[in-house]
């Protein structure tokens, strides 16, 4: 049974300035990689450059404009925390190389938010040997959740399998009857996918797949446009990343078939910003979109993580736009001050995992599902509300502003449960 | 996008690392005796050892006592008509060795070490005849110089696996040893990786490569010479194609693909075919020049994202393969003759799990689940190679060292070395792990001090950015190779330090440690010490 827990961040936030009060002014010496008396130095790889970059090159400053924060606030357990960002431009062998920097001569003694499934793979050795704790992987494959393969990494993402078995759900709930057809990335990112399809027993009437990046030639989507006329689809559901879903868009308005299929987008392609940065003024045409989603809408007003979030962001990140991967930043970085407290006034890397292996389900998280770490789990979130892109690109639940149905379910053949609204606890298990 | 120039620098580059350098002149008989030209400031004797093995001795005046016997790499043992691409016109030379280079042995003379080497009795697989040839010219250096010692044991690629060897069988004879870029611990694991990319090559893209099961005698000697001609042949046409491919996006295979290869997988871009060759062999998926982390132009343009993660890649299997190729051309042969027959054998392998786990870091550039499904099927079906019992058995009766360390050791070799796998020098580590933990065990029970490790592990990192693009975009390939890349590509920071470490060691019983010797690994630049450090195994040890 999955239910839905939140703790409020207006708490959270005040116990994170009290703890910082109390020690810091008797810390011990420290001997553990990356842990000064008055330093936390934590690494983070992503996209910053190269056609991944979109999007998702916001997500450290988010990270570090929530770090500022707490570290105007005195820090954990008085220690500063530094980020140190390396671009691995989305390439797995760059990944390897900048994060073989970032363990070997930056010393860090964490990496937190590392993006990619392809690019955490290719690290996973260095990962492990160093007996590295890996925070909040930025990416959905269920594999990571593997504890025997991946001992320190914690995916905090619903899995691509969850994410699809919800999407399963949604579609037979509200698309029955129509004719849908599935583009997916044709990688573990997208195998995920048609398991968890597979698992709900969703029927397409044709899977396309695309090797990651081909949605940059023209001749890739236009086999996908030539694939769904000729299945007769009237519905697309797209499994991409967000760069796919606007060569989709673009495909579909030469097509002129805008407004006449309906898309369902994945939680990782559907960010509104970036979508209109990569579309210009087609960007409206894709209003009415179905997408998936696991925090609340940055639009959400009436969201207190969403209003904390802001004000962080308007004071420490330059007013950068609110958008869904400022707040995936922040909601990292938040969960990642509250295991780096956890883990004690002398953290090491052992005692940091076993503080997330044994609280982190406690902790405070702007997602409506809850995190199921424990010592024999390394699953984060599971479940998904789904909204519409409004004009301004912002999902909006489908149920209305503030009001979110969440599905929850496992990688697995556990049953979707659907919640009835953000509000209640009350929910409906649905096999 | 056009892939600019020619791989012959390149692959000469990397042929050039296998052979040997010369510096003296070969002894015309041998000799009980070394005869020395008694010259100062340094004594240079020259003999050659009961196998017949030629030896070089350089002695300098303030001879301190120790000497550095240095085991010369793998070198062909049959000659390579000029006809032949790249490698032509190779003659067999036993010519000795006495160190790395001649910047490296003026070096240790001016500290008053001593240095000497063969050029060994037999070139190809030498490993019992080569640690007997230095065992005999240890005696003689011994005999010779009444003065010295102790004996610092050094070698590279195939010198390598004879150093460590040679360590393992004197002990404590030694006072220090440095296996660099070593061979794997078995002739069977070294030519595995060269084997299961050489029939990749013959099943993706010329059948006609007979690659193995060579026959006997000057027959055998020809198939392996047209193998290698075919061999660079077809890298030829993939490099061209890959050009193609990354231009145009259409698939370009060569013309000596088999038509069932097209039908199945001709959808696919060849670059994908030869990147999943190379991958479920075990290359290094970065080369001398290819880093799969940099492309032409803007690093924001999708024209640099492109080439980087899904061109880089196949064009360093493309770089690393060919050297790849041709040792599993000439070593098997070698071997084959040695053992009696045919000694490569992939009826049980499962490609798809050798490369479980790159498949998915490589997705992108091997086109996609589906197409990397699609091929490892056809690899599945497709025919193996089956090797002759008897061989195998007798392969296997030649030398192979175990781990077993008793002097202090360092090893040294790059991350992306594609002859000797840094994971070979891993493998050495681990096993080496096992025998410490007992040592401290047993030590804490008598109550001595637990002891420090007798093994430093170096390794070479790759930077993060080192392909390099002319005027028009295309990629450089003359420039010098990267640090961490080809095989036994060492800066003379690096062999100096290496030198420097062993005499520490032999001096002192033990090894520098601490900051010390992090500042020391340091200062030469490019490499790590970090204990934890773990580089993939070859294949042969974990289908990892």
């Amino acid at each position: 049974m999955f239910v839905q827990r939140r703790t409020k961040g207006g708490i959270f936030a005040a116990a994170v300035v009290a703890a910082a009060a109390l020690v810091a002014s008797a810390l011990p010496a420290h001997a553990e990689t990356g842990v000064t008396s008055s330093t936390i130095k934590l690494g983070v790889t992503i996209p910053l450059t190269g056609a991944a970059a979109p999007g998702y090159n916001k997500i450290p400053a988010a990270m570090n404009a929530y770090f500022s924060y707490v570290n105007a606030n005195g820090g954990v357990n008085g220690r500063q925390i530094k980020l140190v960002v390396k671009d691995d431009a989305y390439s797995p062998a760059q990944t390897l190389s900048v994060t073989n920097d970032l363990i070997l001569k930056d010393k860090v003694f964490a990496l937190v938010g590392t993006l990619g499934t392809a690019n955490n793979e290719a690290t996973t050795r260095l990962v492990n040997s160093q007996g590295v704790p890996r925070l909040f992987v930025n990416t959905g494959f269920s594999g990571f959740a593997d504890m025997k393969k991946y001992p320190t990494t914690f995916p905090l993402f619903p899995s691509y399998a969850t994410e699809a078995k919800v999407m399963g759900k949604y579609l037979a709930d509200n698309f029955a009857g129509h004719k849908v057809a599935l583009i997916y990335q044709d990688d573990d990112f997208g195998m995920d996918a048609l398991k968890g399809f597979g698992t709900a027993g969703t029927n397409f009437v044709a899977k396309i797949p695309y090797a990651a990046l081909s949605q940059a030639d023209p001749s890739v989507v236009g086999k996908w446009i030539t694939s769904i006329v000729a299945a007769g689809a009237d519905t697309v559901v797209m499994f991409g990343v967000t760069s796919a879903t606007g060569a989709l868009a673009g495909g579909l308005y030469k097509a002129n078939l805008i407004g006449k299929v309906q898309l369902i987008l994945g939680s990782v392609g559907s960010d509104g910003t970036t979508l209109k940065g990569l579309l210009g003024p087609l960007a409206p045409a894709l209003a009415g979109s179905i997408a998936a989603s696991f925090l609340p809408s940055p639009a959400d007003a009436t969201d207190e993580y969403i209003t904390q979030f802001k004000a962080i962001n308007a004071q420490y990140n330059a007013g950068a736009t609110f958008d869904n991967n400022v707040l995936v930043g922040m909601n990292t970085a938040m969960l990642t001050v509250q295991a780096l407290r956890a883990a004690g006034t002398s953290p090491t890397r052992a005692s940091l995992i076993k503080a997330i292996e044994t609280k982190g389900s406690t902790w405070a998280s702007a997602a409506f599902s809850p995190i199921l770490y424990s010592p024999t789990s390394h699953v984060g979130y599971t479940g998904y509300w789904f909204g519409k892109l409004g004009l301004d690109g912002n999902a909006v639940s489908v149920d209305g502003p503030g009001k979110y149905t969440l599905y929850t379910t496992d990688s697995g053949s556990a049953p979707v449960v659907k919640a009835c609204n953000s509000s209640s606890n009350a929910s409906e298990g649905i096999a | 996008m056009k892939i600019s120039s020619t791989y012959k620098k390149v692959a000469v580059l990397a042929a050039s690392a296998l052979a040997a350098l010369a510096f003296t002149s070969a002894p015309t008989a041998a000799h009980a005796a070394p005869a020395c030209d008694g010259k100062v400031p340094v004594t240079s004797c020259i003999g050659a050892t009961s196998d017949g093995a030629p030896y070089s001795m350089m002695v300098p005046a303030n001879f301190n006592g120790t000497v550095y016997l240095y085991s010369h790499g793998y070198r062909y043992n049959v000659d390579i008509p000029s006809a032949i691409p790249l490698i032509g016109g190779y003659k067999i030379t036993n010519t000795p060795q006495p160190g790395p280079n001649a910047t490296i042995i003026g070096y240790l003379l001016s500290k008053g070490y001593a240095v000497m080497g063969s050029g060994f009795a037999r070139q190809g697989w030498n490993g019992d005849s080569g640690v007997a040839t230095d065992v005999e010219l240890i005696n003689t250096f011994k005999t010779q110089f009444t003065k010295t010692t102790h004996v610092i044991a050094w070698g590279e690629s195939l010198g390598g696996f004879i150093t460590q060897g040679l360590a393992e069988k004197l002990g404590t004879q030694l006072s220090a040893a440095a296996p660099l870029c070593m061979a794997s611990s078995t002739v069977e694991a070294e030519l595995k990786m060269a084997g299961d990319f050489l029939w990749g090559v013959k099943t993706f893209f010329d059948p006609s490569i007979k690659a193995g099961n060579y026959s006997a005698g000057a027959a055998g000697y020809a198939e392996a010479m047209t193998d290698l001609g075919k061999v660079f042949t077809v890298m030829g046409k993939l490099q061209a194609g890959i050009g193609k491919e990354l231009v145009t996006g259409a698939p370009s295979w060569p013309d000596t693909t088999p038509a069932a290869v097209k039908s199945m997988l001709g959808t696919i871009p060849s670059r994908s075919a030869l990147l999943l060759i190379g991958l479920m062999a075990g290359l290094p998926a970065q080369s001398a020049h290819f880093d799969g982390t940099t492309g032409p132009g803007s690093p924001n343009s999708s024209s640099y994202t492109g080439f980087a993660l899904l061109g880089s890649p196949a064009l360093a299997i493309l770089e690393n393969g060919t050297n790849a190729a041709a040792l599993a051309i000439l070593a098997t042969l070698d071997v084959e003759q040695q053992a009696g027959g045919a000694t490569f054998d992939n009826t049980k392998t499962d490609y798809a799990a050798q490369v479980a786990s790159e498949a998915s870091t490589y997705s992108a550039a091997l086109s996609g689940s589906t197409a990397t499904n699609g091929m490892l099927a056809y690899l599945a079906a497709a025919p193996r190679a089956t090797a002759n019992p008897a061989a195998v058995t007798k392969m296997r009766s030649l030398l192979q060292w175990t781990g077993k360390i008793s002097v202090p050791e360092v090893t040294m070799v790059g991350v992306s070395d594609p002859i000797t796998p840094a994971g070979d020098s891993t493998y050495l580590a681990n096993q080496y792990a096992a025998q410490y933990a007992a040592q401290i065990k047993a030590n804490i029970k008598n109550h001595l001090p637990r002891g420090s490790s007798n093994l430093i592990s170096i390794y070479g990192l790759t930077p993060t950015h080192y392909t390099t693009f002319d005027a028009t975009g295309s990629p450089v390939t003359s420039t010098p190779a990267a640090n961490g890349t080809n095989h036994c590509n060492f800066t003379t920071a690096q062999y100096k330090t290496v030198a420097d470490l062993l005499a520490y060691a032999s001096t002192n019983g033990k090894h520098l440690s601490g900051g010390p010797l992090l500042t020391a690994v340091r200062k030469m630049g490019g490499s790590t010490v970090d204990l934890k450090f773990q580089a993939a195994l070859p294949k042969y040890y974990s289908q990892d």
